[in-house]
């Protein structure tokens, strides 16, 4: 059996009675999940380790283990009647009903929580399977700037419009161009005008390292309603999430979802050539906090296919 | 009794009836909230042990029989003689020229002719004796279902049955306790259970697109009215009948059993109670009113069953579904098929896209507006229509689910697996037959769903979202 045994916090509770036994102090007691088989669908048995590192007796352990949400487990807890001795371990069965693998790379997180007279002890462990994109370029999926000459391969917005590369250029933003925003600096996507640029919002998970107080995201939105979330996944394999969203690449306040603007070009490419000169269609940049002291590893962004991220910087 | 009263109307009439379990001997759910009994579980014989998660005994060819050859059973014919490994070897129906029919057609179609049984009420008795048959289906009127499927499962047959398998709580059980003495497998024919929409959803859920699921509606929302009145489609007009004896819903399994089945119902989640209500009866009588003549034989009937009959269901996981049953009011169809939980919601029967399904899930979806199902449907697409889609729009109705249905039924047969849905899946999903009559009865207080399983609902198991698998080689 594989134990993961890696994230584990204990929190010791203060002890209701005045004569209570005093309670394992965090970090004794560790809590190990058993590999999850996750080829679905199928119900999976995992097997949840409590092990008694410290040196009192481990009383009315209640153990719950859950995956992902919407998976069921059954059952919810388990209880275990005899109390485990210094340096012994609990080891409780459940059961987990996983899914058919979805395509392309997933992260699965399961926790189990053990609670016991005086404490609690969490652990979590992390299973991936499939490949992730080794980077943002690999999860180019939309041609977002074509070249005024040729429009016709650009479909920023659905409707066959994309950003004009002259009115870019215009502003400063070539192929390769650095763009500063949010105190990140930014590497425009060096492609030319008219071939895939930007991911647009497919849940695409991406390798992507990093370190510092937060993700910027350079990008625009092709709705009113670009807004998603993107999850961190560190090196140490623990994960959070932040929301995210642009504004409408042309009708919406640049501030719209805590967004910051960063480029604003007049007019746009249509099917039938350049247009709407007296329109701005801009880029904005947004961001997510990170924990400062974990480098990061993946990137996954947010499945919102209207929210289009053309670069990725940590700041 | 009506003008028309016949040995149909007098096994029909007790669907408001008893409502006892055969041979209770159990007890009680404690601590019940209700005044039903309902809920009482009757004890196992001795030696009687439960279905579940019991496979098939491998068939390398299945021999099938066909009880009923009006509507629903001559029209699956040709999709049974079509699945791989599956041969129609008897039919059977009380019109002895309907069973004729149905061989010749079977010749007709290169397959080889078939035993005939006709003529008289009691043929099919013969056919579940039978010493070449494996699978007994019925297509019979709905009164005939308890009596058939149990003579059939006695005749050491597994069972197919068209909707409902039973009416009455009674029967039900019986048919459970009949499985489990005899070690054969009965099942509901719940087609639209494998429709592609319902599927996809049901294996949404499992991800947990939806999050954790709070609540499910579906139904049967089907205009009938015409063919209710017509003296020639349903034999005897068997099925307007049953709406002069009863207010109850009668029909709603095919909505109720997909929702069901994304909640893991007997699978890691229950159903506990059910409260009823009922409109006032108005559809068939304006109906009548308006197109039959005077004349027809239908003016000396009273239609007591109200249009819409709305069934709450609760279950152990605090879920509740909604199941709705009308066939009797002006509509377009729909099953409803909605689902929802704490991260989204499907909604089927919508007239968007390509699939008539839209949806909305955080954190894909924002803005209150409503997405296409199709991408989703796509991606979550079961394998049983991956692999046999095509043959199933050539072979079977209602889409293709017919075929869907019956090829897997074969293939479990005969690579001996554990059946999609069981004698306790389909007893729970007909189960609103006669609760609805006793909430009802109760001015729609709720009443105790039986756990047909006896305390194995919590076990969590594969059913319709299963591993993909192969028909086993013919020959």
């Amino acid at each position: 059996m594989l134990k993961l045994l890696a994230k584990v916090c204990a929190v010791a509770v203060l002890a209701a009675g005045l004569t209570a036994a005093p309670a394992a102090a965090a970090g004794e007691v560790e809590v190990g999940i058993s590999q999850v088989d996750l080829a679905g669908p199928v119900i999976s048995t995992v097997k949840v380790t409590v092990k008694n590192n410290s040196a009192q007796r481990l009383s009315k352990l209640a153990v719950s283990f859950r995956g992902p949400v919407g998976w069921t487990v059954s059952p919810e807890v388990r209880t275990v009647k005899e109390a485990v001795k210094p340096g012994g371990s609990a080891v409780v069965d459940f059961q987990i009903r996983v899914p058919e693998p979805r395509p392309g790379f997933t992260i699965r997180t399961f926790t189990a929580t053990a609670t016991y007279a005086g404490g609690q002890a969490v652990g979590t462990s992390s299973q991936r399977s499939g490949t992730p994109l080794p980077n943002l370029a690999a999860a180019f999926n939309n041609v977002g700037v074509t070249d005024e000459s040729n429009p016709a391969p650009g479909d920023f917005d659905g409707d066959g419009n994309s950003f004009s590369a002259q009115r870019l250029a215009a502003a400063g933003v070539t192929p390769g161009a650095t763009v500063t925003a949010l105190g990140a600096t930014l590497t425009w996507p060096n492609v030319q005008p008219g071939t895939k640029d930007n991911a647009a919002g497919g849940g695409q998970t991406i390798e992507f390292t990093g370190q510092g107080q937060r993700l910027v995201l350079l990008g625009s939105g092709s709705s009113l309603s670009a807004v998603g979330t993107v999850t961190i996944w560190y090196a140490d394999g623990t994960s959070s999430t932040g929301s995210v969203g642009f504004p409408n690449w042309s009708f919406q306040d640049a501030g719209t979802h805590g967004a910051t603007l960063a480029i604003s070009t007049p007019g746009r490419n249509t099917p039938a050539g350049y247009a709407n000169a007296e329109y701005q269609y801009r880029v904005f940049a947004n961001s997510v906090p990170l924990d400062p002291a974990k480098k990061v590893e993946l990137v996954t962004l947010p499945s919102t296919g209207s929210l289009h991220v053309f670069a990725l910087a940590t700041a | 009794m009506s003008p028309t009263s016949s040995r149909r109307t007098v096994l029909g009439a007790g669907v408001a009836g008893v409502l006892a379990a055969a041979g209770a001997a159990g007890q009680a759910h404690a601590g019940s909230t209700t005044e039903s009994t309902t809920g009482t579980v009757p004890a196992r014989r001795p030696g009687q042990r439960s279905m579940v998660d019991v496979p098939f005994q491998q068939y390398g060819t299945v021999r099938i029989g066909l009880i009923g050859l009006g509507n629903r059973g001559a029209g699956m014919l040709s999709g049974w003689a079509a699945v791989p490994g599956a041969v129609v070897t008897a039919v059977c129906d009380i019109r002895a020229d309907r069973a004729k029919a149905a061989a010749d057609k079977l010749v007709q179609l290169g397959k080889p002719r078939p035993t005939e049984y006709g003529g008289s009420a009691t043929a099919y008795q013969k056919l579940v004796r039978s010493g070449d048959v494996d699978l007994v289906y019925i297509a019979t009127p709905w009164e005939f279902h308890y009596e058939q499927g149990k003579a059939a499962l006695l005749g050491g047959k597994h069972v197919g049955v068209e909707l409902p398998i039973a009416t009455e709580l009674a029967q039900l059980w019986d048919l459970v306790d009949t499985s489990e003495r005899t070690r054969r497998h009965l099942w509901l024919m719940e087609n639209c259970s494998y429709g592609r929409n319902e599927l996809a959803m049901l294996k949404m859920a499992h991800e947990g697109l939806f999050g954790e699921i709070t609540n499910g509606h579906g139904g049967y929302l089907h205009d009938l009215r015409e063919l209710l009145f017509s003296d020639t489609y349903y034999t005897d007009a068997w099925r307007r009948k049953w709406h002069t004896r009863s207010t109850a819903s009668f029909y709603a399994m095919h909505g109720l059993a997909p929702i069901a089945a994304a909640m893991d119902i007997n699978r890691g989640d229950r159903m506990t109670t059910l409260r009823a209500t009922a409109t006032a009866p108005r559809g068939l009588a304006d109906y009548r009113e308006r197109n039959i003549p005077r004349t027809h034989s239908s003016w000396n009937e009273t239609y007591i069953n109200g249009d819409l009959v709305t069934c709450l269901i609760e279950t152990s996981k605090g879920r509740v579904i909604r199941a709705e049953h009308d066939v009797s009011s002006p509509r377009p169809y729909s099953r409803i098929n909605s689902l929802a939980g704490s991260r989204g919601i499907f909604e089927d029967y919508v007239p968007v896209g390509t699939t008539g399904g839209r949806v909305y899930l955080e954190p894909d979806h924002g803005g209150h507006s409503w997405q296409d199902f199709a991408p989703y449907r796509q991606e979550f697409d079961h394998w049983l229509w991956k692999k046999i889609g095509d043959d199933a729009a050539n072979n079977g109705g209602h889409g293709g689910m017919d075929y869907v249905l019956q090829w897997r039924i074969v293939q479990q047969m005969r690579a001996g697996l554990v059946p999609d849905i069981d004698v306790y899946d389909s007893a729970v999903w007909c189960s609103p037959v006669p609760l609805s009559v006793e909430s009802l009865k109760r001015e729609g207080r709720p009443v105790e769903v039986p756990d047909f399983t006896r305390g194995r609902w919590s076990e969590l198991r594969l059913g319709l979202d299963s591993r993909e698998t192969d028909m086993p080689p013919v020959g």
